[in-house]
């Protein structure tokens, strides 16, 4: 009787229970992370910067630990750096683990991962694990960002064990052991998951050798599909459909609208200066279209979100620029904002409650224009327009922050 | 179970979207990809009547091992809910016990005495024969936890943060998927543990 009686209301508490449970999937979420993260559920005190040497090879790349505590006298100063032991990786992106205490920080151009504890003491990072033969364990190379899945991480590989064609996912248990990885058919660069349904988008950009070339030497003919995207079956890690943008290349972040059962989402594509729209249809099979232009000479960088899914922010690397986008009316999207004259934007981050929006300005290496290296801040208003916070600036162009590269960013 | 639907008016009332979990349509997957992840970190804990249960116990038999705490608030209500409907549907393929198992363990042993942990699972309609719910001490708890880093911390208001994952186990001991709570899906442990059952031997390449 008492399971029955469980049966019947199932459906209903297990809704409830999960969003009662999981602020992350509620509005105000933390965004573009994975959506088995622990959430954090409070202004951020903490950040966590993935940085490189301004001149590559000279010194160490190394996890920084920056005050973002508005209320601490050491607000926007790094408390400290945690270098990695190892110099020339190409520091790029960082992911939490499931559980929020480790963070793994990928290295472009050395294929290294290093793990970070960050559970025992969120404002000491320790450096625990340093996987160096990532290309031999996996087959791949060019590990560009970690996504937590349950117990483990699933990192987007470039390419395969030379540098060159095809790359995939590798799959890590949390505390670095190797467990499988899964082909493409193009440049992974990025993933992100829709649990609710099963889902796996991977974005793409180019291999290895193309990054670890001077920028005038790249040759597009190399890469593998860069105007595709692929539909996996998270479970069977198996892709189900490619999408393909026609002209538009180098599709970098994607990211699912948030809302339980959003059924689409979007992503950048840098050679095609556009925004792309992803929706999975009544029948499963997804349809892919321009949603807009971001005008020539943009080169989107990075795209983030708000947790109430009406805006998107995306970053003009060449442009710039920092764009708003209103979203609200999800197939036509319109330009909502911008933020002018900072020079190369790159990554972003945005906070739980969608009011501030941090952002670096170092791509790659064999890509940066500019040597003024920064880390700033946009408070964002609940109309979703932004204001370049003059409060708060990080130098990175010397001592003693840099001279540094800063790229990837977590709070905590 | 009145909190839990007073919990989900409220909700409800302010607009939070449910449809996706509520949709009997969520998507599972028929063959999923079950690699081994790790061996299971063995262990030796108490039942609910004091016998001694070791996970190696169950060679032979898949297993699926949740980490809960009987006070739980929020998931741990959830995902017990969730087995209970999962033993239902193990008893009807004729697989519980015999082939499939169940495993609660619980993070609190300081709160959650044998008899707690008794009235726990009845109030779930557990049966004991296939599902059990272990208890130890807590400093014999404590490093079976650390083995599947299954930490605990107490929050402000003195609720127990864990890591919100279950474990399934296959029959020679190694951990071949993990699930978060907040995404658990019963039908799809259901397909896994079938998979594991009708291929004893499989185990999925690493490329």
């Amino acid at each position: 009787m008492r399971l029955a009686r469980y049966n019947t209301l199932t459906s209903v508490v297990l809704a409830c229970s999960v969003a009662a449970a999981f602020p992350a999937l509620q509005s105000a979420a933390e965004t573009c992370i994975s959506p088995y993260i622990k959430a954090l559920k409070q202004p951020e005190k903490v950040m966590y910067l993935w940085a490189l040497p301004a001149t590559v090879g000279e010194g160490e790349d190394f996890l920084a630990v920056i005050d973002v505590s508005l209320a601490s006298p050491t607000y926007g100063k790094i408390l400290q750096k945690i270098p990695v032991g190892s110099s020339g990786n190409e520091a790029h992106h960082i992911g939490f683990t499931d559980d929020r205490t480790k963070i793994w920080a990928a290295s472009l151009n050395t294929s290294r991962m290093f793990i970070f504890d960050v559970g025992e003491d969120p404002m000491s990072p320790r450096l625990v694990k340093v996987i160096d033969n990532v290309p031999q364990l996996t087959g791949l190379t060019g590990p560009h960002t970690p996504y937590a899945i349950p117990g483990r991480m699933l990192i987007s590989m470039a390419s395969g064990p030379d540098g060159t064609g095809p790359g995939g996912l590798a799959e890590f248990t949390n505390d670095g052991r190797f467990v499988a990885s899964h082909n493409a058919t193009n440049n992974p660069y990025e993933t992100v998951v829709k649990p609710e349904f099963n889902r796996m988008i991977t974005s793409t950009w180019f291999p290895q050798k193309t990054w670890m070339t001077p920028f005038d030497k790249w040759d597009p003919s190399t890469w593998s599909h860069p105007n595709t995207l692929l539909v996996w079956d998270l479970k069977e890690r198996k892709i189900l459909q490619t999408l393909s943008s026609d002209n538009d290349a180098v599709m970098l972040a994607a990211r699912w609208m948030l809302k339980p059962g959003a059924r689409y989402g979007y992503n950048i594509s840098s050679a095609g200066n556009s925004i792309w729209m992803f929706k999975m249809n009544d029948d499963g099979t997804f349809s892919y279209n321009k949603a807009a232009d971001t005008g020539a000479g943009c080169s989107p960088a990075d795209l983030r979100q708000s947790p109430d899914d009406k805006y998107l922010y995306l970053s003009c690397f060449m442009g710039s620029e920092i764009q708003a986008w209103d979203i609200s009316d999800p197939e036509h999207i319109k330009l909502h904002d911008t933020i002018q004259g900072v020079v190369q934007p790159n990554m972003m981050h945005v906070t739980y409650d969608g009011r501030r929006l941090y952002f670096t300005n170092s791509a790659i290496s064999s890509i940066d224009y500019s040597p003024r290296y920064s880390m700033q801040l946009v408070q964002i208003g609940p109309d979703g327009r932004m204001k370049l916070d003059p409060n708060f600036k990080i130098d990175f162009t010397k001592a003693p922050e840099g001279p540094a590269r800063p790229h990837d960013m977590l709070l905590n | 179970m009145i909190k839990a639907i007073a919990a989900c008016a409220l909700l409800m009332v302010a607009g939070v979207p449910l449809f996706a979990f509520a949709d009997e349509s969520a998507a599972v997957s028929a063959n999923p990809s079950l690699s081994v992840i790790a061996r299971a970190p063995d262990f030796t804990l108490r039942d609910t009547s004091g016998r001694i249960v070791s996970l190696s116990d169950y060679r032979g038999r898949a297993v699926l091992l949740a980490f809960i705490f009987t006070t739980c608030p929020g998931v741990c209500p959830l995902i017990s809910q969730q087995m209970a409907n999962l033993q239902a549907n193990l008893k009807a393929n004729g697989l519980f016990n015999l082939k499939a198992n169940l495993i609660s363990v619980t993070v609190d042993p300081e709160t959650d005495s044998a008899a707690k942990l008794r009235e726990y699972a009845a109030s779930y309609g557990a049966d004991l024969s296939g599902w059990r719910f272990l208890r130890e001490t807590p400093n014999r708890t404590k490093p079976v936890l650390k083995s599947y880093d299954e930490w605990t911390r107490l929050l402000p208001k003195g609720e127990i943060d864990h890591p919100a994952r279950v474990y399934l186990i296959d029959q020679q001991g190694n951990i071949r998927e993990i699930y978060s709570l907040a995404f658990f899906n019963e039908k799809q442990a259901l397909i896994d543990m079938r998979a594991l059952i009708s291929q004893p031997d499989r185990v999925d390449s690493k490329h």
